[in-house]
Formats: structure tokens, C-alpha cells, sequence
């Protein structure tokens, strides 16, 4: 049984806070004029208009490969340019723009509830701002908006009520981060399952690329990245079907808050943790941090904070977090047989005092 | 940034979702992409290129594909993949001959090799510009393709896989490149780089904070050198630092996440990355596979598939740069 891997950068909800703090100066642009976006419907296609070699249950002859290749390759110019990178606080992904005022498709692990700032980086280099407006994590589907005045490249969105096993697919995303020397990553693949909530290809995704875009052959987003397992045919896709669904989530509250949360400092505590078998890891210990100061070491695994039990890495991240400058936690750590407590004193986020 | 994209592969499964997957009808893996379905229609490309290819073993063991580039029998292969031993080549014809390594370029882990054998068909290089999109194939000796896949990206440059260090730490509070301490047992500690330094420029690159020095220094690969300006005491020098790989033993390094990598990617190449130029395609090979043509509908060649690099990514260095590297090689070659 395969072990699904979320591409979820693993800093998320850190990067959450990150981007309250700092938030503040994107979020005032935003505030005047929002309205709650009204969910896209499916571009209407012309199934006559597909060369016959897609629908055939596999292409057989040069010809067909031929009519396949000049397709794809117009697709993917056609496209491009509507596929952004996105960054958010210290957590980055992959997301496709589908108006021309610039609102944007991503996975739910990769956005926010409403109100936090987010830089946009086109396959061109060029770089726009805006904000989250909201997630449905049971579905993983993620909206965001760029609030720099348009208009942005876009593509529509498709449906998949009349898609097949075997269907021709494209993904597009920016593996392992965006890289300007690179560009845009694109791969071809088929859909090899049709799953409530979950569509899978062979095209070959990768952490960086969550949120990024699937494509059917006419060019409308049928699908957003959200997973991997181990073999190169385990790539897992949000229906683009579940952002009708959870529409209600995505486009924010009805009445649009005001957005300056008030500004809280930071706290650092200098390691960084992941998930394994053990529970929640220390991966990374910075210099001359909290962590280090502690005495912490890469390897050590979190079992308490506070006298709050630690199962995966993520709750940890919460408490960071929720933790202001100043504050000291009482860790229990386990280390090789030894168990052991010991306080960690947060400071404020180095960056932050230049 | 850069080290929280590095840490994007944390894992979460979900339990529920791999439960229910096995309950759903699949493709057959036949029609698969690169599946055998599809591959059969690419038979005419194989039928063109098979007598081009050759399969190298050494003590009989395959390690990689090879190009033939004339009909004395040079063909091109990735260097790295040819262990010490004795180096033979299956041919598509059924038969098996001997090999030998002529000359070497590591900048782009090309070799040449003579193949002991007459009549094999030199390939034919492409003279049309590669687009994203377009069917790439990677032939062997048998009547259809080992596998297919797209063109990914167009060429540009592939960083070296391993970080390489000159082995210092940049204070991190400080204002200019400065250095917090010198790490034992790299190339910084041994040309006398000290505590307190300030780092001015890299390879002729002015610097003024410490992300544009590891911006520089993460393009040299293990083993190279590059030329530094640094500030003591209010005086300039320059020093040429060379650059390390840590090795196995230091591997608290590891902050890259990539043994959870690993498992995503299945089996990468020994030497993945440091490249002038690759087009990057999505075509899922072994590391053994690569070394051979990767050809496009017309069977005419436009790379050499050059590694596997990742779960999403072989390499292939362009038709251009491939070219340029066989002068080089067949320069090397006569001068002994």
C-alpha cells in the first residue's frame, strides 16, 4: 500500500505567521474595492476539435504522435504564461491564474485563510503582489489574488464530468522552487485513476509543484497538484471539481475584515523539525540560536512542549508560531535512550533586527 | 529561501485516501505514457536509430547507452557510469565486442569509447532548435523505445548536486559578508582564511551580504576553484579557494531533506547535475540508460542524455554542446 506524500512545504504554518507579521504593507493595497469572487465555470469545448489520436486508447503511427506533439506544444505557449509561482511567508509553491484581474488556483497546503501577502513570480521573472483569500483543507484547494493592477495572462477551467481513464494531461509547476534560469517545468502524462477528490496521471510532479496546474487537451485547468507516493506513476490532483465545491470556503467571508492584523513580532527558536518515525525530529539547529543555546542537537526527537504532548512535527511548528519573543518552553527532549527537559528561550526573528 | 524549499518534502500521509485507491479502476499500465502500448507506435524511430546505439557493460554489467558518432565506431557515453574493468558492448545486432575508454571531458561527464566493431550507422544530429513539448525518445537496441517522455525545459545550466563548500560561516547579524569561523579540515582553513574576514568579491563578482557569496558558490562544483577577494585589517588579497564536497562522515550537512527525496525519485544518477547546458525532459530512465541519443520524431538526434536527476528530471545536453564536446574529445584522444 502506497504511503501518500503531501507536497506540503513543511514550514507552513510557520510561514503563516511570517506573513501575518509582514503582511501589513501588501494587505493596505488590498483593502479598498475587494469583492468575493464569483467561482469560474468550465470554458465550453468542441469535442470535434481534439485530434483523433488522443482518443484513441493509445496513438499508432508517427502521424499520430505527430498530431499529438503539435497540439501539446501549442498548449504549452498557450498556457505558460497564466502558471505563477508563489511565495508566502517561508513556504513556496505553484499556482495558475484564471481571470484576467488575477485571481489564482493553488492547493490549500500552499495558501491561507483570507488576508496574508503573497509575491506571484511569472514564468517572464515578472513579479506581481497580493493576498490569500481562503482554503478548504479537507479538499486542499487554495485561492489567492493578486491585487497589482491587471490584466494578467489567464486560462479557463475545464471539468472533468467528461474525462476518461487514459485521457491525455499536462502539468505545468515549478519543481523543487522557482528558478529563474529554469522557467516553468512542463510534463505530459495520462489519467490513470479517477477518484471523489483525487485525479492521478503519470506526469511526474514534485514538492514545489503543489498548486500548480493540470491541463486537458483543450487547455482548461482540470486539475491542482496536491500529492505524490513513491512511484513515478503516483501523482495525485484536486478535481478542479472540488473548487466548485468548496467555492463558499475559497472566496473568503462575506463581508471582507479588515485586514491589518495587528503586528506581532516574531518568534524564533532557530531549528527546524520534521516528521519520522520517532515523532517530531529536529532536522536543523542555526548558530548562535535559542536552539543552539539550549543545547539542542540535530536528531533529538520533541516529545513535550509546556507538558503538551508533540506527535508530528506540525504541532510544534504551532507552538513556535503561537509563541511571542521572550517566552521560554519547557521542551521534553529524547535523545538515543536519554530522556530529558529543557527550557528554550525564543527571541525575536533575526532577519527582523536589521 | 533557499533552505525552505529544500524543506518542502515533509511527509503527511493520508491514510484514507491510499486505502481506497486500489478500489478504483486504473489504466493499464500498457497505455501508461511511456507504457508498451505507446511505445509501439514509436517502432519506425527505433527501426532508424538501433544500429546507432550500443549497450556498455563493464564485467558484464550494463552501466550505460552510447552514441555512435562515426563508422570506425567512436561513440559518446557518460563518463562517470564507466567504472574501473573490462568494457564490452551489446550492439543490436546480437553481437558483443570489446571497448575502449579513448578520452574523457568531466567538465560535462562525456567519454569517448572506441567500439570494436565495423558497419555501425553514426547517428544523425538534429539541426532544428528542441521546443517544450515535444516528443523526446530515448532508443536502444531493441525494436521499440525504452521509454518516451517531453521536452520539460529549454537548455540552461545545471547546478552541481552536491553542495560544495570552501568551508566558512558567515555571521548571519552582520551587515557585509563576514566571516564567523573557519570550518576544519576544508580548502578556507588550509589557504589561511581567517575569523573576521570580509568577503568583497567571488569569481569577479562584487559581493556586499553573504547570500550573494552562497548564490555564486553553489554554481562550482566539488574539486574546483574560485578565485576570492576578501578585507583584513583594512587591507585587500586575493586568494583562489578550492571547493569540497563533505564527505560521508560529515554528513550532519544534511539539512537538505535528501534521503526523503531519494524514495520519490527511485534511482539517480552517480553524477546528476554541474552541467553548461541540458534540455530537462520528463522520460523516466534508469541511470544505466543514460549515456545514449535522445532523438525526436524524425530520429534525428538533438542530446545526449546525460543523467537522472530527479523524480521529475533526465538531463540531456544539447545536440550543440554535444558536438563541441566530440572535437574536444577526438583532440584528446590523439594526444595521448
Amino acid at each position: 500500500m502506497p504511503v501518500l506524500q503531501l507536497l506540503r512545504p513543511a514550514r507552513w504554518l510557520l510561514a503563516v505567521a511570517l506573513a501575518a507579521s509582514a503582511g501589513q504593507a501588501g494587505a493596505q493595497s488590498a483593502a479598498p474595492n475587494f469583492t468575493r469572487p464569483a467561482a469560474p465555470k468550465p470554458v465550453p469545448v468542441n469535442f470535434k476539435d481534439l485530434p483523433a489520436a488522443f482518443s484513441k486508447p493509445a496513438p499508432t503511427s508517427l502521424a499520430d504522435l505527430r498530431e499529438m506533439q503539435a497540439r501539446v506544444a501549442a498548449l504549452v505557449s498557450q498556457v505558460s504564461p497564466a502558471v505563477v509561482a508563489v511565495e508566502l511567508g517561508h513556504s513556496s509553491g505553484s499556482g495558475v491564474v484564471i481571470t484576467a484581474d488575477g485571481l489564482v488556483l493553488t492547493a490549500g497546503h500552499v495558501g491561507s485563510w483570507a488576508g496574508h501577502s503573497v509575491t506571484f513570480l511569472f514564468p517572464t521573472g515578472k513579479t506581481a503582489h497580493g493576498n490569500t483569500i481562503g482554503i478548504n483543507e479537507d479538499s486542499d484547494t487554495g485561492l489567492m489574488r493578486i491585487t497589482d493592477p491587471g490584466p494578467w495572462p489567464h486560462v479557463g477551467v475545464g471539468e472533468l464530468k467528461n474525462a476518461h481513464l487514459g485521457d491525455w494531461a499536462l502539468a505545468l509547476g515549478n519543481p523543487g522552487g522557482f528558478d529563474a534560469k529554469r522557467s516553468l517545468v512542463v510534463r505530459l502524462g495520462r489519467i490513470i485513476r479517477l477518484m471523489p477528490g483525487v485525479v492521478q496521471t503519470d506526469c511526474a510532479i514534485f514538492p514545489g509543484d503543489s498548486g500548480g496546474p493540470l491541463f486537458d487537451m483543450y487547455g482548461r485547468v482540470i486539475g491542482i497538484h496536491t500529492a505524490i507516493a513513491s512511484s513515478t506513476s503516483e501523482n495525485f490532483h484536486v478535481p478542479i471539481t472540488e473548487f466548485f465545491d468548496t467555492w463558499d470556503d475559497l472566496a473568503g467571508p462575506a463581508v471582507q475584515p479588515p485586514i491589518a492584523t495587528p503586528v506581532r513580532a516574531q518568534a524564533y527558536s532557530g531549528l527546524s523539525v520534521v516528521d519520522d518515525a520517532g515523532g517530531c525530529r529536529l532536522s536543523k539547529i542555526e548558530k548562535n540560536s535559542p536552539a543552539s543555546k539550549a543545547d539542542l542537537r540535530v536528531g533529538d526527537h520533541v516529545l513535550e512542549v509546556d507538558r503538551r504532548r508533540i506527535e508530528v512535527s506540525a504541532s510544534f511548528e504551532h507552538w513556535i508560531a503561537e509563541s511571542r519573543p521572550g517566552e521560554t518552553l519547557q521542551l521534553e527532549i529524547k535523545r538515543g535512550n536519554k530522556t530529558f527537559k529543557v527550557p528554550i528561550k525564543l527571541q525575536t526573528q533575526p532577519g527582523l533586527t536589521k | 529561501m533557499k533552505l525552505a524549499l529544500l524543506l518542502l518534502t515533509a511527509i503527511l500521509a493520508r491514510a484514507a485516501l491510499a486505502q481506497d485507491e486500489a478500489d478504483y479502476p486504473a489504466l493499464p499500465p500498457e497505455r501508461y505514457r511511456s507504457g508498451q502500448a505507446v511505445l509501439d507506435a514509436f517502432a519506425p524511430i527505433s527501426a532508424q536509430t538501433r544500429n546507432s546505439i550500443v549497450e556498455l557493460n563493464v564485467d558484464e554489467s550494463p552501466v550505460a547507452l552510447g552514441a555512435v558518432i562515426d563508422t570506425n565506431g567512436l561513440a559518446l557515453t557518460k563518463a562517470s557510469e564507466l567504472i574501473a574493468g573490462k568494457l564490452t558492448c551489446w550492439l543490436a545486432t546480437g553481437e558483443k565486442v570489446e571497448a575502449q575508454l579513448l578520452a574523457v571531458d568531466t567538465e560535462d561527464d562525456v567519454a569517448l569509447v572506441r567500439v570494436k566493431a565495423k558497419g555501425l550507422k553514426p547517428i544523425q544530429w538534429a539541426a532544428d532548435q528542441a521546443v517544450e513539448g515535444q516528443w523526446v525518445i530515448t532508443p536502444c537496441l531493441a525494436d521499440t523505445p525504452l521509454a518516451v517522455g517531453i521536452i520539460s525545459t529549454l537548455p540552461h545550466r545545471i547546478r552541481p548536486e552536491l553542495h560544495a563548500f570552501i568551508g566558512v560561516v558567515f555571521n548571519q547579524y552582520a551587515s557585509r559578508p563576514t566571516i564567523e569561523f573557519v570550518m576544519h579540515g576544508f580548502d578556507a582553513e588550509k589557504v589561511g582564511i581567517k575569523a573576521g574576514d570580509i568577503v568583497l568579491a567571488v569569481d569577479g563578482r562584487a559581493v556586499t551580504n553573504s547570500d550573494q557569496v552562497r548564490g555564486i558558490l553553489q554554481d562550482f562544483r566539488d574539486g574546483q576553484m574560485v578565485r576570492m577577494r576578501f578585507l583584513r585589517a583594512e587591507k585587500e588579497f586575493e586568494q583562489s579557494i578550492q571547493l569540497m564536497a563533505p564527505k560521508a562522515s560529515q554528513q550532519e550537512y544534511d539539512l537538505f531533506g535528501e534521503e526523503g527525496e531519494a524514495d520519490l525519485s527511485g534511482d539517480v544518477s552517480l553524477r546528476s547535475g554541474g552541467f553548461d547546458q541540458a534540455i530537462e525532459h520528463d522520460t523516466v530512465l534508469e541511470p544505466w540508460q543514460c549515456g545514449g541519443p535522445l532523438v525526436n520524431l524524425d530520429g534525428k538526434v538533438i542530446g545526449l542524455n546525460i543523467a537522472r536527476a530527479s523524480r521529475v528530471a533526465t538531463y540531456a545536453l544539447p545536440a550543440t554542446l554535444a558536438r563541441q564536446i566530440v572535437i574536444k574529445l577526438k583532440t584528446k584522444a590523439e594526444k595521448p
